[in-house]
């Protein structure tokens, strides 16, 4: 078995190292390829050839890799008899098309081989159990950098799968409150718009500041933080308002507690509006051209480590008392568990994952105003906890997937008209898309309480043993 | 002096009609709370139908017909609401019925912008409370003087009906103890029922109200005045009737002196703040009781 393992490795190590190789080398080879496509030099007879492959070479230099696939196809496309395309030639665009594919494969590769080597050496389940979710963590963001390599940055699915990642985020961040320590609060807008100002505010270009500050005179701020500083400030001012706000709001039971953190986030979006704070927050103006990510992994990793680090957290000592309180707070107190403190934790450290949140969000509108963070978007995402279940974040993962997913792409047709043959289907039109997903919504809050997983968490033993089970079962009929 | 009283009394007077407004939405959430335990997140939108449900009918309908059936259908849709979204939940965690009833908000904003395009809709004018009077120099609406008196009178007749009626004696012992009430032979459900009529019932005259002042119909225009509704409740002690009328022309009151201050961005804020200071140094509310959790 563990030799099986280390020779397993040492192939996938093999075929990631062929991989990189062909793909680092196709990387500057293209007039090399372009050259090879067309030994006669037919280019130099044919202006219009020319010309395209001209195209070609300035793309290159410019450095634009979309143009210069396009280019590319378009020479390729319309010269076809042309040019020789030996199998030699072929794989080496091949390599060059999807070099960035390949070299994530690549990474995966290598983290599978190393994640084999650990789980052979070692004979500790634990160990053996991490390297599993190591190789699928490694799979995610390898799929999710070749999909975006291969269908294109602004595709409806990348769309989604960045809104995703970021809302998984920010409805795990509302699960570590709602569902592990039972404290019904709504304030989550609200430390979203605090993270996604804070985050806004710091990095917006200094030339542009005059720009979009234009009616306070380029406002006060007059320095820009790299991006994940500002991200991490994001998360720390939304804590910190949350420590303030938590002195008298976490003393209350719970649906005061509800509307009193609801009603805190109408004070704070009203607050960042008003007019004399506008040289920071440029009062109910929009704040834009701030710092965004190029690539679809950015959010992924930064949810990805945030979600992670509130799996540990629940996890830990703290993560039981947690739970603790939520079951029986009188019994917890009983117990020894601190309730005050531990409350002010749980609601400290998810303001501020949903101030981190918050500011992922404002990269990905490219845009930011205080209006749009009403108490609806605490609602969807109250909902969003809810379909996953209560009390499991791999629960709240998938829903955040599945409710951006349907209510971005899956039900836009349900808002177009629609004429089969000479019928056209009734009710479809502008808002029926919300329409059929609030009734969804509704059906599984009443008929489906417990939500995707309930409160149970996506384990693959688990999975497993199912499915060993069944296997089992099919055995003795 | 005078210029003093005809320079604010606009906004005295504006309060005060408000503040009845916020009471009749208020009385239908304090009702709730006092017998399901339950903040009743859609009972804002439910106030926005009403003011739709007259939009739409006034156009094609005289008033005489118009104003009943949009009562009508309001209070069915509130005991609709109930029977649908929060019956099944009965011996659900409180947690799951509140879960539910932001759905239902949810599932009826949804619907409004479905059916009216998500425009602006002008409310109908109607005859008696639209016209204007001038008092001591100051001019509005009639309905500013109408909101305060027909708020009272039924303010007054609601607590008739608490405390004189049958039903009424079934509400009191349902919102002091659910279980041992129904095993009294109470009928819970049909107590309920009429719980979330009288609600809808208030809700309806009350949107009739406020839309003659604020005339855009949008489908979030009922959020802000439910909310506020829902402060002036836990405000004069929920489940307390008295106690949420007198809550809601407070904070109607004060809500129009913040904005004669000129600090017309923070009334709303200001009436949250007004909740989280009432409910750090009273938490039961200025007529409420204080409960005790048993263990």
């Amino acid at each position: 078995m563990k030799t099986l393992k280390i020779v397993l490795a040492a192939l996938l190590v093999a075929c990631a190292v062929l991989l990189l190789v062909f793909s680092l080398q196709a990387r500057d080879s293209l007039p090399g390829i372009l050259d090879r496509m067309d030994p006669q030099q037919l280019a130099d007879q044919d202006t219009q050839m020319k010309k395209a492959r001209d195209r070609v070479d300035n793309a290159l230099l410019e450095g634009d890799r979309e143009k210069t696939l396009r280019s590319l196809d378009r020479y390729m496309e319309g010269f076809r008899e042309q040019l020789t395309l030996d199998s030699q030639v072929q794989m080496d665009l091949f390599f060059f098309r999807n070099g960035p594919s390949m070299i994530a494969l690549a990474l995966f590769l290598l983290v599978v081989a190393g994640a084999l080597v650990l789980a052979a050496f070692s004979r500790r389940a634990k160990v053996k159990k991490s390297a599993l979710y190591l190789c699928l963590a490694a799979a995610v963001y390898a799929a999710v950098y070749i999909l975006e390599n291969t269908v294109g940055g602004n595709s409806m699915l990348m769309t989604v799968l960045k809104k995703g990642a970021i809302y998984a985020l920010i409805a795990v961040s509302m699960n570590l409150l709602n569902g592990f320590t039972g404290l019904f609060s709504l304030g989550q807008a609200g430390f979203m718009l605090i993270g996604a100002y804070t985050y806004a505010i710091f990095t917006i270009e200094t030339a542009s500041r005059n720009q979009v500050y234009q009616y306070y005179g380029g406002g006060l701020v007059q320095f820009m933080l790299p991006p994940l500083v500002a991200i991490v400030l994001a998360g720390l001012a939304a804590a910190f308002f949350a420590f303030l706000i938590g002195l008298p709001v976490l003393r209350l039971k719970s649906d005061y507690l509800a509307i009193a953190t609801l009603g805190f986030a109408e004070i704070i979006r009203a607050v960042f509006q008003y007019d004399g704070l506008g040289p920071i927050t440029n009062g109910s103006n929009l704040l834009r051209k701030f710092t965004v990510f190029g690539t679809a992994l950015y959010p992924f990793v930064v949810a990805g480590v945030c979600i992670a680090l509130i799996a540990l957290l629940i996890h830990s000592t703290y993560g039981r008392a947690f739970k603790a309180i939520r079951d029986d707070e009188i019994a917890a107190e009983a117990m020894g568990i601190n309730l005050y403190r531990h409350k002010q934790m749980a609601f400290v450290i998810s303001s501020f994952f949903a101030g981190v949140g918050g500011a992922l969000l404002a990269m990905y509108q490219t845009t930011v105003q205080a209006a749009a963070f009403t108490s609806a978007m605490t609602y969807e995402i109250l909902l969003i906890v809810v379909i996953g279940g209560m009390g499991s974040i791999s629960g709240s993962v998938m829903a955040s997937f599945l409710f951006v997913a349907a209510s971005e792409w899956w039900l836009r047709f349900l808002d177009n008209k629609t004429v089969i043959g000479s019928f056209e289907v009734p009710l479809l039109r502008s808002g029926f898309r919300m329409v059929a997903f609030s009734v969804v919504i509704m059906l599984v809050v009443l008929f489906y309480r417990q939500g995707i997983m309930g409160d149970k968490e996506l384990s693959l033993s688990r999975i497993a043993r199912r499915l060993g089970r069944r296997k089992e079962g099919g055995s003795h009929d | 002096m005078s210029d003093f009283i005809s320079a604010n009394l606009p906004y005295l007077l504006a309060g005060i009609s408000v503040g009845g407004q916020y009471a009749l939405i208020a009385i239908g959430y304090t009702m709730v709370y006092g017998i399901l335990r339950l903040i009743n997140f859609a009972h804002g939108d439910v106030f926005t139908v009403a003011a739709y449900l007259m939009v739409y009918m006034n156009a094609t309908m005289p008033l005489y017909i118009s104003l009943p059936l949009t009562v009508v259908i309001t209070v069915a849709l509130g005991f609709g609401v109930e029977r649908a979204a929060y019956k099944p939940l009965r011996s659900a965690p409180r947690m799951s019925i509140m879960i539910s009833a932001i759905g239902v908000s949810y599932l009826l904003q949804n619907l409004m912008w479905y059916i009216t395009g998500g425009l602006a809709q002008q409310y109908p004018t109607l005859p008696f409370i639209s016209g204007t009077v001038t008092i001591l120099g100051a001019t509005t609406k009639v309905v500013t003087l109408v909101t305060p008196v027909l708020t009272l009178l039924l303010v007054v007749a609601l607590v008739m009906l608490i405390h004189r009626t049958k039903v009424g004696l079934a509400m009191r012992a349902v919102s002091k103890d659910f279980e041992t009430s129904r095993l009294m032979g109470i009928k819970i459900n049909s107590v309920i029922s009429v719980t979330f009529i009288i609600g809808s019932f208030l809700a309806a005259i009350g949107s009739m109200l406020y839309f003659t002042n604020y005339t855009a119909v949008t489908p979030t225009a009922g959020a802000m005045p439910g909310l506020k509704a829902f402060v002036a409740a836990v405000f004069g002690g929920i489940g307390s009737i008295p106690g949420a009328v007198i809550g809601a022309f407070i904070i109607g009151i004060s809500e129009n002196i913040i904005k004669a201050l000129g600090l017309t961005t923070f009334s709303d804020a200001f009436t949250f703040a007004l909740l989280i200071i009432v409910l750090i140094f009273k938490p039961s509310g200025l007529f409420g009781e204080a409960v005790y959790e048993k263990v």
